[in-house]
């Protein structure tokens, strides 16, 4: 049973707001995607257990120095910098 | 011929210059692409730049490879370094990435010309391309449908004549199933296969990037130059060559077909398929009915797992380092609530909730861990399945392509679509759907032919045999370019 709790809960750990007037339409939405995934509890029990798909064993290399990007290139993307940094936020 | 090698030959047997076929390509984009809207961004420089380069070398007298000079186009979840990238999201609007996805930067060593950006349903999540930020893409063959998702563009794009092949990539059926209401062929490779480096990620032990073409040898060809071991993706190992083996006879192959993936597919849809399996009968192989009954688990361990990767994924949006940041806030933790809230669409936002909720403590082991537990249990039952047959054949999508509006309504019914793609994502294995009819209305019908872990040759064998003994299921549309 998916509550109004659960959903408030969720989305604060997934950093993300639900609006009051569209709590309830949410948790019901969840629900009927949680009833939809609890169907995996009919499945015969299993014990097989999951590595990895098509046996891929980690690639090991040398641990050489390469050259990375220059930092000028990545704040380009940044919407807000300052002094050659990311800027997070702006101080009250 | 495909198209592919149709291009080749009329750039070196000078037909036309790759500027002018250029040209025509955009030209066509700028004529249908307002209906269409299987473009997000068009980037006609780089294009046309490109072609100069390849035109240049056949005026020297230089050979140039099967690829070189043929207009493509790009799913926008693959890294295209200074050209924008957004996953078809707001949240990701201007952002240029700094670095090539390992497939772009294959593709342009053979001069590929790349036309611009294709939409997509956000972050790939969806089945009909309409929870892209910019809009759906429209069936080629009726805009009032849907072109499919997540590749939605790409398989607009080639289905309607406006790229010749494009690179699209399927964590669930994100290639197969819009390849399947386009008309065209969609290849998902085996996991590893192709490198991921650039690929944004949606899921990362699901995603694969793969070729939407117009013909099996034309995915042949762009799988071959895609499927290259990359050190900067560890899961990656490279595929086998595969154009070689197109014309194998097929005499004595063995064609399984699971009952289960017939179960709640449409008439017309099942019919094709099954006309398609005497099409085989026909050319010598063997057709294999088993069973397959841990398929009807599938769709929620596929659901579960996609979620629960993705929440994780789509963390590092937090409006910091790229993209969309919000104007207005309090403190750190509500920039980035707001951020994230304002910036990413109900389709993912539900996704990232529900990954959330399943790996959160108390729903894990009930949930997650299940799964996981399940996705053991459906690879093993696909390795028994190949004891017994060497492809297996199934429906690609339930349906035809839906009208336009329809997918939204309802999310569950949405997710039901995925039911013949999701398996092979979940067990890693290759899969190729390729046309096989049109229905009633005359939208295309797809089959999917799967095979065993990086048995892409077998499949695409077994598709380029059919498509010799049915060339009339491969058919163009009234759009674009006339080749």
């Amino acid at each position: 049973m998916v509550t109004r709790e659960d959903v408030e809960n969720i989305a604060l750990l997934s950093k993300l707001f639900v609006p009051e007037e569209e709590l309830d339409e949410l948790t019901k939405s969840m629900q009927d995607i949680v009833d939809f995934a609890d169907a995996i509890n009919n499945a015969p029990a299993s014990d097989e257990g999951f590595d990895n798909i098509n046996n891929l064993s980690n690639v090991f290399r040398e641990d050489e120095v390469v050259e990375s990007f220059p930092s000028t290139e990545i704040l380009k993307n940044a919407p807000e910098q300052a002094e050659d940094h990311f800027l997070v936020r702006n101080r009250e | 011929m495909g198209s592919i090698s149709k291009i080749h030959d009329m750039l070196v047997t000078k037909q036309v210059s790759c500027a002018e076929l250029t040209k025509s390509y955009l030209d066509e984009i700028e004529k249908s692409n307002g209906e269409l809207n299987a473009y997000v961004n068009v980037t006609p420089d780089a294009a046309l730049k490109t072609a100069g380069a390849v035109d240049k070398k056949l005026a020297s007298g230089e050979e140039i490879g099967m690829l070189e000079g043929v207009p493509m186009t790009l799913k926008d979840n693959i890294s295209t370094k200074g050209i924008e990238t957004t996953c078809c999201s707001k949240i990701l609007t201007g952002y240029k990435p700094i670095y090539d996805a390992t497939v772009w930067e294959l593709l342009q060593k053979e001069n590929a010309v790349m036309l611009g950006k294709t939409n997509m349903d956000e972050f790939a999540m969806g089945s009909s391309c309409e929870t892209s930020y910019f809009g759906g893409a429209a069936n080629p063959f009726n805009t009032n449908h849907v072109a499919g998702g997540s590749s939605g563009g790409v398989s607009s794009a080639v289905g309607g004549n406006i790229a010749a092949y494009g690179l699209g990539s399927d964590t669930g059926g994100s290639i197969r199933q819009p390849a399947s209401f386009c008309g065209v062929v969609g290849l998902k490779p085996t996991y590893g296969a192709v490198s991921r480096y650039g690929l944004i990620a949606y899921a990362s032990s699901l995603d694969q990037i793969g070729p939407i073409t117009k013909s099996v040898e034309d995915a042949s060809i762009v799988f071959d130059a895609i499927s290259k071991q990359d050190r900067r993706d560890s899961t990656s190992k490279g595929g086998s060559p595969t154009f070689d083996k197109l014309d194998n006879d097929i005499k004595g192959m063995k064609i399984g077909i699971a009952r289960e993936y017939l179960d709640g597919v449409r008439d017309d849809v099942k019919e094709a398929v099954l006309e398609a399996a005497k099409v085989y009968e026909s050319l010598g192989a063997e057709i294999v009915y088993f069973d397959l009954p841990i398929l009807k688990f599938a769709l929620p361990v596929y659901y579960i797992i996609a979620c629960a990767e993705a929440s994780s994924n789509l963390g590092r949006y937090d409006g910091i380092r790229y993209g969309y940041k919000t104007e207005h806030y309090n403190g750190t933790h509500d920039m980035i609530c707001r951020t994230r809230s304002e910036g990413f669409g109900e389709e993912v936002k539900r996704r990232i909730l529900l990954g959330t909720y399943v790996l959160s403590a108390g729903y894990y082991d009930a949930y997650y861990k299940k799964a996981q537990n399940l996705r053991g249990t459906i690879i093993s039952a696909f390795n028994k399945a190949f004891e017994s047959c060497d492809v297996i054949l199934a429906p690609t999508v339930p349906m035809t392509a839906f009208e336009k509006g329809n997918a939204i309504s309802d999310p569950i019914e949405t997710y039901l679509t995925d039911i013949c793609t999701v398996p092979v994502n979940i067990a890693g294995l290759p899969g190729v759907s390729i046309p096989c009819g049109f229905n009633a209305k005359g939208m295309p019908i797809g089959m999917q032919l799967i095979g065993k872990s990086f048995g892409e040759a077998e499949i695409l064998n077994a598709a380029y045999k059919y498509q010799q003994a049915a060339p009339d299921k491969f058919i163009d549309t009234k759009w674009g370019v006339k080749l």
